[in-house]
């Protein structure tokens, strides 16, 4: 069985697309998929040390094993605005 | 000791008395030296619109050599609208030109029947009537200052704000393209202004001589190795490409973008607010649009833009995340166009965007408007602008408008509205924002960037306290918020910076030495004015309300909130 995920994409991390930057996807993939997974799967560089990776609200690792329903954000992190 | 001097100026008896920096002065500059000077020369329980109140200028310490983000003013005097300890910064080109002129503070004192403008150059003050000005925006008025004084001169400036003494009233500076939009904004600095009767202060460099420098070739080499290392940071190409709007989709994912009076931390129409999208309509309308622009001359970060509308047309100069938040989410506004406009209005009525995008939320919350009515926002600040009652208790800040109006969900501390990061969601910012000396302000100690679970009460206080320490520190040095990241990562170029620019030998804790001293003086100057632990404290609700989507409440405990200081 498999679950879903939305991931979102941002500022240098958008993925370039015919229609313009992609930086929202839903997703699907095996239980006890790992966010280091998502992130090879989607083909984007990231720089963990720069990058903050956020699963539903909360700061996660490359490990972090996701589940259905997860809400990721990739973000390359700013300190502020 | 520094050849940098103090500027006083007595507008009661209109004289100007050029001082030799107290030694004890001398090692302070921006928000450290304004705390020092009102410790010492400010009684703490004054009136902050009467004539024991001063009004002071102050470059940081490292400001008038066009370092990268390193040219900022710092404005300050006891504040309107916290009724505390205030020092506001601001980019733009009055630092450059104060440090030209060789000011280390400009001391204003006293007051004057309005309207005047003050000019300050070479050959000392002149005092010029300035009926005229009254009640311009500051658009029309720095136009007008610019064609009487000339294109050179850097200006600050209140509004129609500052001139009816509005406690969210700032103090706007030209940015490098003589555009005022650079302002001072928190705490009621345009009111203390406004109360001295100066509608300006004009500052002419011209035949000034650059600063020294003690040791010129140890300084650049130090300039060249921090450019390097900010150029080399990640973050300022988002900031280049992004500008600060960045924020909004990293504070929606943390569930901390403030929306409709910060009832919830995450909003639908985020992605329309985005600094991603609003990169991409600025682009596609071409014409005036600029995705990057530099408010300071030598700024390799150039954070801010221009955002035009459909027909090219500059709306506004710059768009920032704080207005976007506070303006559009908190307000349920979805349109990158209706804030640009709301924004351009508060610029040029000389106001604080935040203060007013949390005034128009508990106005919401109030019934005074609809979330997402931005026809309504704009006739409120057209209120505003009219001077009537309504539009003056709007322009009192947040906590008024709730007075007024019965509301208790303001989100305020120490009488200041916070910026657009949630405080349950991102607790060690509640914790900035419940223990600033100057009260909810993102400026003085954000941790979004951290590593940590934002959401656990845990460690909070200390992530905080750090953040404070540098924050006061930097805005000491006159470095933007952003040049941290650069620092961070070669600090010992700020050691270097100082001991080649003032022969000085400090040591590789200088950022934190500035920090602390600032903050000891700003607690001094609140606690003779009567604050405590008590006033240590974020909004009750917010201790007992959850916040969609993740349902947090602020609990970090309250022995933790106050032991934030004991280093």
């Amino acid at each position: 069985m498999s679950m879903q995920l939305i991931v979102h994409l941002h500022t240098l991390l958008q993925i370039p697309s015919e229609n313009g930057l992609v930086n929202r996807l839903t997703l699907s993939g095996q239980p006890g998929m790992t966010l280091g997974e998502l992130v090879s799967r989607l083909g984007v560089q990231v720089d963990p040390e720069q990058t903050l990776l956020v699963v539903n609200g909360q700061i996660a690792e490359m490990t972090t094993e996701l589940s259905d329903g997860d809400e990721v954000h990739l973000i390359p992190a700013i300190s502020g605005g | 000791m520094s050849s940098l001097k103090v500027w006083r100026v007595n507008l009661t008896e209109q004289t100007l008395k050029v001082e030799s920096t107290p030694e004890e002065w001398d090692r302070l500059g921006g928000r450290g030296l304004i705390a020092r000077i009102l410790v010492d020369e400010v009684p703490a329980t004054c009136e902050p619109l009467g004539p024991f109140n001063k009004l002071i200028f102050s470059p940081g310490l490292l400001v008038g050599h066009m370092l990268s983000s390193c040219d900022r003013i710092s404005v300050g005097g006891k504040s309107p609208l916290t009724g505390g300890i205030k020092e506001s910064n601001a980019g733009g080109s009055t630092g450059l030109n104060m440090a030209m002129l060789g000011m280390k503070a400009l001391i204003l004192e006293g007051e004057l029947e309005p309207w005047w403008v003050l000019h300050l150059s070479i050959d000392g003050v002149r005092f010029e009537k300035a009926d005229e000005l009254a009640g311009l925006g500051v658009t029309e008025a720095a136009s007008i200052l610019l064609k009487r004084f000339g294109e050179k001169v850097a200006v600050s400036v209140i509004g129609p704000g500052g001139e009816m003494k509005l406690a969210s009233a700032g103090i706007q500076n030209l940015d490098k393209d003589k555009v005022p939009a650079r302002i001072a904004a928190r705490g009621g600095l345009g009111a203390v202004m406004g109360a001295k009767g100066l509608k300006a202060v004009v500052f002419d460099a011209r035949g000034a001589i650059k600063p020294a420098v003690h040791d010129l070739n140890a300084f650049r080499s130090a300039q060249k190795r921090f450019t390097e290392s900010l150029m080399a940071q990640q973050q300022t190409k988002i900031y280049k490409d992004f500008g600060t709007a960045a924020m909004t989709r990293m504070s929606n994912g943390f569930g901390a973008l403030p929306t409709r009076n910060f009832r919830s931390g995450s909003f639908e129409g985020a992605e329309s607010i985005s600094g991603e999208y609003m990169r991409q309509v600025i682009l596609d309308r071409g014409g005036e649009g600029k995705t990057s622009h530099a408010c300071m001359a030598g700024c390799t970060i150039q954070c801010s833009n221009d955002y035009a509308g459909s027909d090219g047309k500059s709306l506004v100069t710059p768009l920032e995340y704080e207005t976007i938040g506070l303006m559009g989410s908190n307000l349920g506004i979805d349109n990158l166009d209706t804030i640009a406009k709301l924004n351009w209005e508060v610029n040029d009525l000389g106001l604080d965007s935040i203060e007013i995008g949390a005034a128009l939320g508990v106005a919401a919350e109030a019934g005074l408007l609809k979330f997402g009515d931005g026809d309504r926002a704009m006739e409120l600040l057209v209120e505003i602008r009219a001077g009537t009652p309504l539009g003056r208790i709007l322009g009192n800040g947040a906590v008024a408008v709730g007075k007024i109006f019965g509301i208790t969900r303001v989100p305020a501390v120490k009488g200041q509205a916070m910026s657009a990061y949630e405080p349950r969601a991102i607790k060690g910012t509640g914790v900035t924002y419940a223990t600033s000396p100057q009260g909810a302000d993102h400026t003085s100690g954000l941790t979004i960037r951290a590593k940590v679970n934002h959401l656990d009460p845990k460690g909070q206080a200390d992530l905080s306290r750090t953040a404070q320490i540098n924050m006061a520190g930097y805005d000491t040095l006159g470095a933007c918020i952003f040049s941290g990241s650069g620092f961070a990562a070669a600090i010992d170029t700020i050691r270097d910076l100082l001991n080649a620019r003032y022969g000085w030998e400090v040591g590789l804790d200088i950022l934190q030495v500035l920090g602390k001293e600032a903050l000891k003086l700003e607690r001094e100057f609140n606690q003779r004015a009567g604050f405590t632990r008590h006033h240590d404290r974020l909004p009750e609700y917010m201790t007992r309300e959850a916040l969609p989507p993740f349902n947090p409440v602020f609990d970090v405990p309250d022995e933790d909130l106050d032991n934030v200081f004991n280093w």
